[in-house]
């Protein structure tokens, strides 16, 4: 690999840091980090005055984020291709747990308003599991590239 | 990004043309981008104020904390992808002041995205790194795509 095309790498992983960085802080802030501000959320709490969410209210924030995920998923992944570790049989594993992980983000919160709450713990499961992994290539590909 | 690995960009017309469609797009985006800030967030240290903490004079609240996450989410996730690409094209073609390119592009633009949330929680100074920043990217940007249009109708690359 080109050492321009590593700076262009390591600026990038930086973003997706940053990128992180704002994903927990706006979670943080409209959801929060318990499963009972989970379930509040999305099927809402009258005593507290939290509205439900609708199906199609969910729909328009998971359009985004369908797009994104797999954009950022396939871009972080396919830089590993071009080093050693594409012939390790592991690197598989992170591709599917990677990807699987992202899709069950995206999707508990339907399954939440569809009854289902303990979904609210796989949403907040999920939800650190995608950023660690994440976090995982992203240390992966920087001491790849960082290494002589 | 198959045109990383072409040898020679000029002589494969049709991956040449697809480059010059997506950096018109860039810069049309870019573009855009100077417009819809300008009209909906501020592109002075006044209006970027004002859009951010609100102004008590002209009865003009400040941006509420879940919009301005938003906002700022959004805005690192496109600038992310529209850098990576572009800075891919522009190590493709460019031989010399690359790395210096790529470098002021991309830390222009993680300063600015650094300062938004600075500016936001804790001091209206960032307000004028984040307009250093923003500009810095977008003029390092607009000389990228320029660049790289040339390059690209050059006779080898």
């Amino acid at each position: 690999m080109q050492e321009a095309y590593k700076l262009s790498i390591l600026h990038y992983l930086a973003f997706s840091i940053l990128l992180i960085v704002s994903a927990v802080m706006l979670f943080e802030h409209k959801i929060g980090f318990s499963p009972n501000s989970v379930l509040e959320y999305y099927i809402g709490n009258e005593e507290k005055f939290i509205p439900s969410q609708s199906a199609g209210g969910i729909l328009k924030i998971v359009l985004p984020h369908i797009f994104v995920f797999g954009l950022l998923a396939m871009v972080l992944l396919h830089f590993l291709v071009f080093t050693k570790l594409r012939y390790k049989r592991s690197l598989l594993l992170l591709i599917y747990a990677t990807f699987g992980t992202a899709l069950l983000e995206i999707f508990a919160p339907l399954m939440i308003i569809g009854g289902f709450e303990f979904f609210a713990y796989i949403k907040l499961f999920s939800f650190f599991a995608l950023l660690v992994l994440i976090l995982f290539i992203s240390w992966l590909l920087f001491r790849v590239i960082t290494q002589k | 990004m198959k045109f990383t690995v072409i040898k020679n960009l000029q002589k494969d017309s049709a991956m040449s043309l697809i480059l010059k469609g997506f950096l018109l797009f860039i810069l049309l985006y870019i573009f855009s981008d100077i417009f819809v800030m300008k009209s909906n967030f501020g592109i002075s240290t006044q209006t970027v104020t004002t859009t951010l903490l609100g102004d008590e004079d002209a009865y003009i609240d400040p941006m509420n904390e879940a919009s301005f996450l938003e906002f700022w989410h959004a805005q690192i996730f496109f600038v992310m992808m529209i850098l990576l690409t572009l800075s891919s094209i522009f190590i493709r073609v460019a031989k010399r002041s690359r790395a210096i390119l790529t470098n002021i592009l991309m830390i222009s633009a993680i300063l600015s995205l650094i300062s938004l949330p600075l500016a936001f929680y804790f001091s209206s100074f960032f307000i004028n790194i984040y307009l250093f920043g923003y500009f810095a990217w977008h003029l390092v940007a607009i000389y990228m795509i320029f660049y790289s249009f040339w390059k690209l109708n050059a006779r080898s690359v």
